[in-house]
């Protein structure tokens, strides 16, 4: 199986890249492909990519990632389409919208793969736990960042406590086919074991298991727990 | 009526400092908060010294801040400062209250600040340092700061045009902030340890700042501290005007120089860290025109403050207490990495919960998978013992950094961890804790005495 992870020297912050790592101790046999912002995508010119995953990146980091992934607008989406599975975290997300809003009125052009846009507040960081339902998996996050997302979208997660993709909805995240994009941050699969292990299946791993699996479940289910307090302060 | 309201605030903020310490608190903030919320422009009336240093960055800048006015005191002068108190805007703005006479004159001609660099935008519109020294950028508290960039962004836009940088010359984000300024770079020569491929789990700049192109590391120390250039555009790491060489662990002295000097230094401590905030300092201090030969005098009345690392030896047992500030990846990368790199056996207690986050809310663990765990795999580490609120959390980041599950132990509480922690003679036992649990470190030190007092 092969991971494109696409960008690593810039779409590296909060731990995201630990999530490949997981997989990768979760399943053995996976090839991690790392792509530079200087070279060619490999799902572009190849079929056999089982996951393509992209994490969070800082503001201008968005820009050069934008320059960089731009010429392969289309054959993202055939490949969207055709059911590839991509795992899109954090402001990484924001990209695959139309174009992101800057505190100064001017607006940065994405790829405009879903009609969705960011409004970036440099100096209002949101800081959030998350938990939310992706089918009748329960999951549970972290939100950090300087933007929220509007526009028309199929969610990922439907929010349990926390926000969506913006503080209006509860649809949290962007869902097509198996594109998967969140704004959860981190270690999204290894705080997420079940989840973990439907991507696994999705990439075509039988029966999945995941690493460290009774300390990953302790962890999860603790945090489920602890998270659904209802006077546990969800924003700050 | 500007005027007449900054003299009615800062009097009020004046009679609330005896009323807070009459009544057991240490009034480092809140006269501050008083007299801006009576002023909100109170810093722009306030009398402020000549001379002003402002000492900011992600890292060591408590530790800077504290020993250059150690070495201030040492040369026989006094200052005004805000080490007592908070490094936000009402921290600096009581320390200006106490160092004010009842017309709002200054009473002092030299001020040092730490300041955090967050708070750059509320400070730095009317507090106008004479030199900024700037420790270092790195990655720090995922919800308030984000990230380095976007902290050296907001340092360029509100950093004085008047102000002259100190400036890392081995850390290149930190090297970019507000380009314009007249700067000095200080840093350390390449050391046999180097090396030119990242450790670390972070690194914060891996392509070149002007064209993206991938940055090739000269030497690295850890994380993105070292030389690196572009093959791309042929941009470089600039040239150190101050510079540590000839670093010497057994006679615990490293010399520093410039090209109109040099001195040799006794350690004030033997990281590599406190080393390069040995070299800012003397690069602050020679720019001010101090010679290196007093300079080496001063520095030995400089001291790392005790609540950050204690080493403790009872009964032959060696205790340390580091501070590993809490969601703080990179600090406390740093606090592991000199922690394994000292001789002999150990056994550990992890202890730096952010204890105020739980009180409200959960502490966000993302900075966990940033943290470098895996220095803490080492075959010399016999005992981990997690502790606290994210006890479960640190167990499984340590299996996932290669630690046995047998090594690890699982108290909640932390008192229970002092406890429980294996403990012989000969052995270290290192506690790290973050800023939070101050308090409950000071039990923590006592448990530990007491036992190994008993062995």
């Amino acid at each position: 199986m092969k991971v494109e992870v696409l960008y690593p020297e810039v779409c590296n912050l909060y731990g995201d890249l630990m999530n490949i790592e997981y997989l990768k101790r979760s399943a053995g046999d996976i090839e991690i492909i790392d792509t530079s912002l200087k070279s060619v995508p490999y799902f572009a010119e190849h079929d056999d990519v089982s996951l393509i995953y992209m994490g969070t990146m800082t503001e201008r980091s968005q820009e050069l990632v934008l320059k960089a992934l731009s010429p392969y607008k289309e054959r993202i989406e055939s490949l969207i389409d055709a059911g590839q599975l991509f795992l899109i975290t954090g402001n990484a997300l924001e990209l695959f919208g139309e174009y992101i809003e800057c505190e100064d009125g001017t607006k940065i052009e994405c790829m405009g793969i879903f009609k969705t846009h960011a409004v970036r507040k440099m100096l209002e960081r949101y800081n959030s736990l998350y938990v939310g339902k992706f089918k009748d998996i329960d999951i549970v996050g972290f939100k950090s960042q300087f933007t929220h997302s509007y526009g028309e979208f199929d969610g990922l997660f439907e929010t349990v406590r926390g926000d969506g993709l913006n503080p209006g909805t509860k649809s949290e995240g962007i869902l097509k086919k198996n594109f998967f994009g969140t704004y959860i941050i981190g270690p999204l699969l290894i705080l997420n074991p079940p989840f973990t292990k439907f991507i696994l299946e999705l990439m075509g791993v039988k029966g999945a298991t995941v690493a460290y699996e009774e300390a990953a479940m302790d962890v999860y289910t603790h945090r489920l727990e602890e998270f659904m307090q209802p006077t546990r302060g969800l924003t700050y | 009526m500007g005027k007449v309201r900054f003299l009615f605030a800062l009097w009020a903020a004046k009679m609330s400092i005896p009323v807070m310490r009459l009544t057991g608190h240490n009034a480092t903030n809140y006269p501050g908060q008083i007299a801006i919320n009576i002023c909100p422009d109170f810093l722009k009336y306030i009398g402020k010294p000549e001379r002003i240093i402002s000492v900011t960055g992600t890292n060591g800048k408590t530790t800077v801040n504290n020993m250059i006015v150690d070495i201030f005191e040492a040369s026989g002068k006094k200052v005004l400062d805000n080490r007592a108190g908070s490094n936000t805007r009402t921290g600096l703005t009581t320390a200006l209250i106490k160092g004010a006479k009842l017309s709002g004159k200054a009473k002092f001609d030299t001020a040092v600040f730490e300041t955090d660099e967050r708070s750059s935008l509320r400070i730095f519109p009317w507090v106008k340092p004479e030199f900024i020294l700037v420790t270092n950028l790195f990655r720090d508290s995922i919800m308030r700061n984000g990230h380095p960039e976007f902290i050296g962004g907001l340092l360029t836009e509100y950093i004085p045009k008047e102000s002259k940088l100190i400036l890392n010359g081995d850390d290149l984000i930190s090297c970019g902030i507000a380009p314009d300024n007249k700067r000095v770079y200080f840093g350390i020569d390449k050391l046999d340890t180097d090396v030119t491929e990242c450790i670390n789990l972070i690194n914060d700049i891996r392509i070149c700042p002007k064209c993206a192109g991938k940055l090739k590391y000269d030497y690295l120390r850890y994380h993105h501290i070292g030389r690196a250039h572009c093959e791309d555009c042929g941009f470089s790491s600039p040239e150190y005007d101050y510079h540590g060489f000839d670093i010497d662990k057994e006679k615990q002295t490293v010399t520093i120089a410039d090209k109109n000097g040099s001195g040799v230094y006794d350690f004030v401590n033997d990281s590599i860290f406190n080393i390069y905030n040995m070299v800012s300092i003397v690069a602050l201090f020679r720019e001010m025109g101090y010679s290196h030969e007093d300079l080496v005098k001063y520095m030995r009345h400089a001291k790392v403050v005790e609540s950050r690392y204690k080493l403790v030896e009872e009964n032959g047992v060696k205790i340390i207490t580091q501070l590993a500030k809490e969601k703080n990846a990179l600090a406390i990368s740093r606090a592991f990495d000199y922690v394994r790199e000292l001789p002999g056996e150990k056994t550990i207690l992890l202890m730096m919960n952010c204890l105020y986050d739980e009180q409200h809310w959960s502490e966000n663990t993302c900075w966990m998978y940033d943290c470098d765990f895996e220095f803490l795999n080492d075959e010399n580490v016999k005992e981990i013992v997690v502790s606290g609120p994210r006890a479960r959390d640190y167990r499984l980041r340590l299996l996932f950094a290669g630690v046995d599950d047998s090594k690890i132990r699982v108290c909640m509480d932390e008192l229970e961890g002092a406890r429980e922690i294996d403990m012989h003679k000969g052995d270290t036992v290192c506690v790290f804790h973050g800023v939070d649990s101050f308090d409950i470190t000071q039990d923590v030190r006592k448990i530990l005495v007491e036992r190994a007092g008993k062995l």
